[in-house]
């Protein structure tokens, strides 16, 4: 079962395992620079708000209502990146307009293992974009479903599905057991700090996730064996991505304000992350993926700027963040 | 398991103790704004549970659920009592229906975020 308390996804499997809980957040950020170079890890921004499209039933599209789950607002070139919070083992699959995010193949019910087609927490803490090389990921990066951006436009010629989809597999109970005898707990955290606001333009009500600017994330392979996840325990959500310039008409709240850029982020010397597993091995990029246009190259083809800013960045004080920590050593997340 | 309240919170603080020195009755204690003492005779049942904001305090510190705690604490949350007192007919009779039902069969009723076609 899912429940959404305080903007979180609760996934809970009370019929596999009281403590198969695991919890999914989606953090607001800034858009790092789509030039080519690798970034860091930006920081969160604090969460979107997240609502039940059953209760703006009226208000959004009726595929939004036939989808079910849940919706954020985003804004035109807004970035986002998903957090997992979890100390029992799940397999997750995340989705772009129904394109896995680390394959780039459509979205399908079952967990692959060749290419292996889901991220596994608690050893992956988050997930900033698409899985493009060994280590290295293009940004989630809003874009107005229908202008050619997303990557589930350049991948099958259309815009049907936007929004990002997830689905959750927990680890058997028994393979839990043996696990948790052998592997200390591990949380993530995260905090915020306040954006600043900005003008943005954007376009249509829903919003599908395009590749942006190049940053380095490993997706760690999965270290279980296949049989060990719960394939007929899932739970899967919708995620809707509604433009944030219409979020107060169908909410009645304002969205949040736009976040800064990554210049002004860089220039206020603030941190940026870089994260280091425990020997985790990372799985190589998709070589679809790799292909699609970023937004960057694909507006200079259309002759759009579908970016207000893009210019390169030096970034400040860069916070190591590693998993499987000293006694005594203080963890610090990624805020 | 642990009984009592004392009981339970100084088993989890001692657990918590044995990889972080944080975790000392000392260290605890100011981190939640009380004296060392205080929750030392807490932990041995000497003196009744805190307020409700120290017990969430705890909770947050020591990493459990504040519902759990303040049960244990004989306490109920202050936004619940108010949720309470708006109906308190139908929350009354809610809980005794619910009382003996398994926990799969309760969390149905929690409000779960709807499955469409896709």
């Amino acid at each position: 079962m899912i429940e959404l308390r305080k903007d979180q996804l609760v996934f809970r499997f009370p019929e596999v395992h009281r403590d198969a809980v695991l919890r999914i957040e989606f953090q607001r950020t800034l858009r790092i620079p789509d030039d080519g170079k690798n970034y860091p890890l930006p920081p969160g921004l604090g969460r979107f708000p997240v609502r039940h499209v059953d209760d703006f039933a009226g208000r959004v599209p009726p595929r939004w209502v036939d989808h079910g789950g849940v919706m954020l607002p985003m804004y035109q070139s807004e970035a986002l990146w998903v957090n997992f919070s979890a100390s029992y083992p799940f397999a997750v699959k995340v989705a772009t307009g129904k394109i896995d995010a680390v394959t780039g193949k459509e979205l399908r019910p079952d967990l692959a293992r060749r290419p292996q087609n889901y991220l596994v927490t608690p050893s992956q803490p988050w997930l900033d974009g698409y899985c493009i090389e060994k280590g290295v990921i293009r940004q989630f990066v809003a874009m107005p479903l229908g202008a050619g951006y997303s990557a589930e436009e350049q991948i099958t010629g259309e815009a049907e599905w936007g929004g990002l989809q997830l689905t959750v597999y927990p680890m058997t109970a028994e393979a839990y057991e043996r696990w948790r005898s052998r592997e200390a707990r591990y949380l993530t955290a995260s905090g915020m700090v306040a954006g600043m606001p900005m003008a943005r333009a954007a376009l249509g009500m829903d919003m599908g996730l395009a590749p942006g600017g190049r940053m380095r994330q490993e997706i760690f392979a999965d270290p279980h064996h296949l049989e060990d996840w719960d394939q007929d325990h899932t739970a899967r959500c919708f995620v809707h991505l509604a433009n944030s310039l219409v979020w107060r008409h169908v909410t009645g709240h304002e969205p949040p304000t736009v976040p800064p850029t990554a210049k002004e982020y860089a220039q206020a010397g603030l941190p940026w992350f870089e994260y280091y597993g425990a020997g985790e091995t990372a799985v190589a990029g998709s070589g679809i993926l790799a292909k699609l246009k970023s937004v960057v190259q694909m507006g200079k083809e259309k002759g759009d700027v579908p970016v207000p800013e893009n210019e390169t960045v030096t970034p400040g004080p860069i916070v190591e963040l590693r998993k499987g920590l000293a006694k005594d050593e203080v963890r610090e997340g990624r805020f | 398991m642990a009984k009592t309240f004392g009981d339970y919170v100084r088993k989890r603080r001692e657990a918590r103790r044995e990889t972080d020195d944080a975790f000392s009755v000392r260290q605890l204690a100011q981190r939640i704004g009380v004296e060392p003492s205080f929750l030392s005779k807490v932990e041995r049942d000497e003196v009744p549970p805190p307020s409700e904001a120290k017990v969430v305090a705890l909770a947050r510190e020591l990493g459990e659920d504040p519902d759990v705690l303040l049960a244990l604490a004989g306490k109920v949350s202050s936004d619940l009592q108010q949720a309470i007192r708006k109906r308190p007919e139908l929350f009354a009779s809610l809980i005794r229906e619910l009382k003996h039902m398994p926990d799969h069969a309760v969390l149905r009723i929690v409000r779960e975020v709807r499955d469409g076609k896709w």
